[in-house]
């Protein structure tokens, strides 16, 4: 599934890339982070609770913070999987300076395989929105803070 | 179903469901007609530890009038909504709606209460409530709200609905005269949910223009809205054909529309048009009928 | 034959119905045995992955659970999934039941866990962890062939398969003679079978007898008995295998799999009953899938619209793994290839794929609708290049019923046919030209009417031993019991079908008894002579015949009984109704039940008479038997949404001689949806990543009720020469003939649009799309 859009942080290019390598700030962008621990050069290893509503489980995983280019530029890399299957993503976060906030471009693809993949269709997208929306809530939280 | 394990409990009144909500707290699920949740547990997608089954309360299951008022407990099936002689008559968008959900097996046991709460972006109720302007009443031990249907569903699969929370039962005025209503769908052909829903209500003043009309769209989005840019364009206006389709071509007017295997963004917008054309056209003809 | 007919002919109500209904029967899974334990598998998530490791400590010390085995366990114990379907040059990979080293499609058995309840087994299950490491998959047949693909079985070099040839008369010289050469590159897309019942299997060791009893849910109980036991190792005596009632197969049960074998492995190594019940997740993913064909196709045709030569390319999708039949299945598309139509010159190339998705093989036809989808596909578009009716072009290259037997350039010989009168019936039973006419003055309107038609012909009765992997005989036992009731063991294995109505039938109209004197048994290794099964519309041609020549025996054995009981000749004894007399004097007469204890007691037998009346025969076709029909569907589709809307539809089936028209009816309906499933519906999708994304009924449409007419069928017989009843069977002709109804209705009702060909399933979006890129020009 290919993932893409624009998101407005009201904070700083400088700050906004910041809390994204802050490995402490990382920890509460992800949505549902239980534990996040190094584990080698800008990885970690991550337990995420997933979900939505009742339909929420947790999943081992890694995350790693790739290509930085500061300010502008990171790759994001996360693996996860669980008793329903795996759910990786990979993308791609550009940072634009705008009027003293930040307008960050995201583009990437999600492969999830196992159950999720084969049922979880008529949701999927919904459910990315979803865990994005909260991806840059928190961001804007953090940022802005 | 093969579900991982959980601890089972059939409360025979509201008060000792709201003592159990309050006890497991996020580790319960309550369990209305299990047409979401089981399937959902049947996979391990859902493992809740405790299931409260609502299922013997049965001061939640009745369909009743208060007044100019409909109130429907949460717990009253799809089929009893369906078939209900006092909705048919008096305020009959919400049993149209019953009627497209699902198959006869789901309808006997699907609830009002349950699909509400799950708040699944195709279910059809949600647009009926939406265009009915529906409040839905929330208790907990802390006490008891009123929520309007336009701030009850969140976004996918989420509600307004607070930790400890039950949804009792929801209420909404009878159609007056000159108002009618339709609830048109488009399946999706493999689950029978909305790939298009869309539930309208037209209220024409004596001279016959349209006072108002509500618009509820199902199927579309992460959740059923208000397609207010329709209604208001209707408004005030002596309504054809040619101002419906004008109208209607705004049905999906500032939502991004969702995209899976059995219907693009541009389908499920056109067919947003599409439906909401045929809908005002139909509840703006049996509004007529009801002088 | 048979000149009266109390019994045959009549539309009697399925004698297995009352139990169906009530929730009588018993499938696998209502099987209780003391001490049973249940096996939960572990399935791979990914489509194409090394297993680096398999950590399942926790499962095994889960609360209840008795074994967890992985491949390595297996590995020398148990033998591989077989294949028997023999192709020059196949290349047949290994496919243990338990991944080795390797997995190659989503779903593909890696771990099983076997605990005290079925909870409990699940429950350690999700504790079994699996190291992967993901490897490139391929899910396109024709991505699979190019260069740079990964492989999915590296040893053979190449994701190929299997390449097969087929070529009769003078196809390349044809095409250069040709007036004109239509063409056009079709999918069958891939199909899930969808049995209602899903697997299941319970196997259980008496190790005082030595004997391992394994129920399954198959159409083919001894042929799996003879697998398992050599899965197994273990002597074919040693093995009884029972399938119980069975829930629907549709092909999809006419199979050996990996699951049989390896539950009852369990159930010899823990000394424990074992149950192993497929979830409908596991159905989709697991179970054999059908169709999933690419095919081009091209029609050389003199200027009339005769018909020169056809060359066909198939590209098959088969999987990862062969299952029992899978190459097989597109040899049968080949065969088909030339349809209802005296084509002269055919060529045919078959390229078997392998791709990181689950098997395909037999469903519903096998190969055959493939066959038919496209050759009456090509018809409609032969018409309309030469703008023609589709009904003249199709009565132009009929063979006529005195060219029958009618032997096609593909080497199969159709038995017996009128086929210009099966079509003339359902054009008139539809109203063709008035429909035409409507459908003229309805594009007017901007309204979209449309008329499909499908001349098909099927190859049934499958069939001589010589062109079937594994004997296409079947065999019969008929027993009179010695209270004048009849019992009838058929290797026939029924899950639907209703032969224990319909050969019940038979043996009431020749031995003049009722239905109900007649139990009709099968399914049971250890009660049943060996037979070969059901499926390839084979039950009452040859299975039937089977019945029908223990019976004839059976009345050589009472008129000779009788004869002697009477004092005349065997030749003067007539059969009547529950009594035998002599002819021209039907006074003088013995009770048929007076005949049978005569044969049993024994105290006063004609010469050289066998005590006893029980009668077994193996019936071997010679030759195939062809079934044929028109079937006609009226649609119209919706502009404003791509909604097909199916206004009629009439099919007028020829099976030979009907047995019962009531079981032909509800066979021919259930396959007329399941064609309308494929047309406009169902869809097995895969994503690049070999993810199988149509993974719950949620997501694979199947049509309801609401999505189907009420059928208008009717018959014509033309009886089969190939065996002595006449029959042709008919399991499988709705899912043959009808797609291409479908789609060529839909076809023309877009004709306005400039509309050649679209892609099935003809989902609604795909249709508005075309209205939209008209409306756009």
């Amino acid at each position: 599934m290919k993932i893409q859009g624009n998101q407005t942080i009201t904070a700083p290019r400088e700050k906004v890339f910041r809390v994204l390598v802050d490995p402490q700030a990382i920890a509460r962008l992800l949505p549902g982070c239980e534990e996040l621990e190094p584990a080698g050069a800008d990885t970690y290893d991550v337990k995420l609770k997933l979900g939505i509503a009742a339909l929420s489980g947790s999943y081992q995983g890694t995350v790693k913070l790739a290509e930085q280019r500061p300010p502008e530029r990171l790759r994001l890399e996360v693996t996860s999987r669980g008793p329903w299957g795996f759910a990786d993503g990979a993308g791609t976060l550009e940072l634009e300076e705008k009027k003293g906030k930040t307008l960050v471009h995201y583009a990437g693809e999600v492969k999830v395989g196992g159950m999720i993949a084969s049922i979880g269709q008529r949701l999927l997208e919904g459910a990315a929105r979803l865990v994005i929306g909260q991806f840059f809530k928190n961001l804007e939280k953090e940022a802005s803070a | 179903m093969i579900p991982r394990g959980f601890d089972y409990f059939s409360p025979q009144t509201l008060e000792e469901a709201l003592a159990l909500v309050a006890e497991h707290g996020a580790e319960a699920k309550l369990l209305a007609g299990g047409h979401s949740l089981l399937p959902m547990m049947k996979l391990r997608l859902a493992a809740p530890g405790v299931l409260i089954d609502l299922g013997r309360i049965s001061d939640l299951r009745a369909i009743r009038e208060e007044g100019e008022q409909i109130v429907i407990g949460a717990m009253t099936t799809h089929a009893e909504i369906e078939k209900s002689g006092l909705l048919r008559r008096r305020a009959p968008l919400l049993a149209e709606a019953a009627a497209e959900i699902g198959d006869v097996q789901v309808r006997n046991r699907g609830t009002l209460g349950g699909a509400l709460a799950h708040a699944d972006p195709a279910a059809d109720y949600p647009a009926a409530v939406l265009a009915l302007d529906a409040e839905l009443t929330l208790v907990s031990q802390r006490g008891t709200r009123t929520v309007a249907a336009q701030d009850f569903f969140v976004d996918l699969l989420t509600t307004a609905l607070e930790p400890g929370e039950i949804l009792t039962e929801i209420r909404f005025a009878a159609d007056g005269p000159r108002t009618g209503s339709a609830y048109l769908k488009l399946h999706q052909p493999a689950s029978g949910f909305a790939i298009v829903g869309v539930a309208t209500r037209v209220q024409l003043d004596s001279k016959g223009k349209c006072e108002a009309t509500a618009v509820g769209v199902t199927g579309v989005a992460p959740k059923a809205y208000r397609a207010t840019q329709v209604e208001r364009a209707l408004k005030g206006k002596a309504l054809n054909e040619r101002i419906i389709a004008q109208a209607a071509g705004k049905a999906a007017a500032g939502v991004e529309p969702l995209s899976d295997l059995h219907a693009s963004a541009r389908y499920r917008k056109a067919m947003a048009e599409v439906f909401t054309r045929r809908a005002l056209a139909l509840a703006l003809e049996r509004a007529r009928r009801r002088q | 034959m048979m000149t009266k007919t109390r019994w045959v002919g009549k539309p009697l109500k399925r004698k297995e119905d009352p139990r169906l209904i009530q929730g009588l029967a018993h499938y696998v899974d209502d099987l209780a045995l003391p001490g049973l334990r249940y096996a939960a598998i572990v399935r791979s998530p990914h489509a194409h992955a090394r297993i680096l490791g398999i950590r399942f400590a926790a499962a095994l010390e889960s609360p209840g659970v008795v074994a967890v085995l992985t491949g390595e366990d297996i590995r020398g114990k148990l033998g591989m999934v077989p294949v028997a379907a023999d192709l020059p040059e196949l290349k047949v990979p290994p496919h243990p039941p338990l991944a080795l080293d390797k997995v190659r499609y989503v779903g593909e058995p890696v771990a099983v866990v076997v605990g005290d309840s079925r909870y409990r087994a699940r429950d350690a299950a999700e504790l079994v962890e699996v190291d992967y490491e993901p490897l490139p998959a391929v899910t396109n047949p024709e991505k699979a062939l190019e260069k740079n693909s990964p492989l999915v079985h590296e040893q053979f070099k190449t994701n190929q398969a299997c390449l097969w040839k087929l070529e009769g008369g003078f196809p390349d010289k044809a095409f250069k003679q040709a007036h004109r050469i239509v063409r056009q590159r079709f999918t069958n897309q891939r199909l899930i079978p969808v049995a209602m019942e899903p697997r299941g299997v319970v196997a259980q060791y008496d190790a005082g007898e030595e004997l391992l009893t394994v129920w399954s849910s198959t159409q083919i109980p001894h042929l799996l008995r003879t697998q398992i036991a050599a899965m197994l190792g273990v002597p074919e005596m040693r093995v009884r295998v029972i399938a119980p009632e069975v829930g629907g197969g549709f092909g999809s049960k006419l199979n050996v799999y990996g699951e049989e074998a390896l539950v009852a492995h369990l159930a010899m190594k823990l000394g424990r009953p074992v149950k192993w019940i497929e979830s409908r997740r596991e159905n989709f993913l697991s179970t054999i899938h059908g169709r999933d064909q690419i095919n081009e196709v091209e029609v050389a045709v003199k200027r009339d619209g005769t018909l020169l030569a056809l060359r066909c390319r198939i590209v098959a999708d088969l999987g990862a793994y062969h299952q029992l039949l899978t190459p097989a299945i597109p040899t049968l598309t080949g065969l088909l290839l030339l349809g209802a139509y005296k084509i002269p010159a055919v060529k045919i190339e078959y390229v078997g794929v392998f791709t990181n998705k689950m098997a395909t093989d037999a469903y519903r036809g096998a190969g055959r609708p493939e066959a038919t989808f496209l050759i009456e596909r090509m018809m409609d578009l032969v018409a309309m290049e030469l703008k023609q009716d589709p009904a003249e072009i199709r009565l132009k290259n009929f063979p006529q019923p005195k060219d029958f037997p009618y032997a096609t350039p593909t080497g199969v010989i159709y038995d017996s046919g009128d086929y210009a009168a099966a079509l003339k019936k359902a054009l008139a039973q539809v109203g063709y030209k008035k429909l035409r006419q409507e459908q003229k003055r309805l594009w007017k309107q901007g309204r979209y009417l449309g008329v499909g038609l499908s001349s098909y012909v099927e190859i049934c009765a499958m069939g001589p031993s010589s062109q079937m992997p594994a004997g296409g005989w079947e065999s019969a036992t008929v027993r009179i019991e010695p209270t004048g009731k009849v019992t009838v063991l058929t290797g026939s294995s029924p899950h639907g079908q209703g032969q224990e109505t319909s050969f019940a039938q038979l043996v009431a109209e020749e031995l003049g008894l009722t239905p109900d004197d007649v139990i009709v048994i099968h399914g049971d290794t250890k009660a049943v002579p060996y037979g070969i099964g059901t499926f390839g519309s084979r039950a009452t041609a040859v299975g039937g015949t089977a019945v029908y020549l223990s019976l004839q025996k059976l009345k050589q054995k009472l008129t000779r009984m009788a004869a002697h009981l009477l004092g005349v000749a065997p030749e003067q004894v007539v059969i009547g109704e529950g009594e035998l007399f002599v002819k021209g004097k039907p006074r003088q007469a013995k009770k048929f039940l007076e005949v049978v204890q005569a044969a049993y007691v024994a105290k006063t037998l004609p010469p050289g008479f066998e005590p006893g009346l029980e009668a077994t025969s193996f019936f071997e076709p010679s030759n195939f038997t062809f079934p044929f029909g028109t079937h006609v569907c009226v649609v119209e589709v919706e502009r404003e949404t791509g909604d097909v809307h199916i206004r009629r539809y009439v099919a007028v089936d020829d099976c030979g001689r009907v047995i019962n028209p009531l079981l032909v009816d509800g066979q021919v309906h259930g396959g007329i949806v399941q064609s309308i499933g494929q047309a406009l519906f169902e869809e097995a999708v895969y994503d690049e990543n070999g993810q199988l994304v149509t993974g719950e009924l949620m997501d694979y449409a199947i049509p309801r009720a609401w999505d189907v007419p009420r059928f208008e069928t009717s018959r014509t017989v033309t009886p089969s020469p190939v065996n002595p009843m006449g029959v042709k069977g008919v399991g499988e002709a709705g899912t043959i003939g009808a797609t291409p109804a479908v789609v060529n209705a839909v076809v023309d009702a877009l004709r306005p649009l400039g509309i050649r060909d679209i892609a099935m399933p003809l989902k609604r979006e795909r249709l508005w799309e075309l209205f939209q890129k008209k409306r756009a020009r």
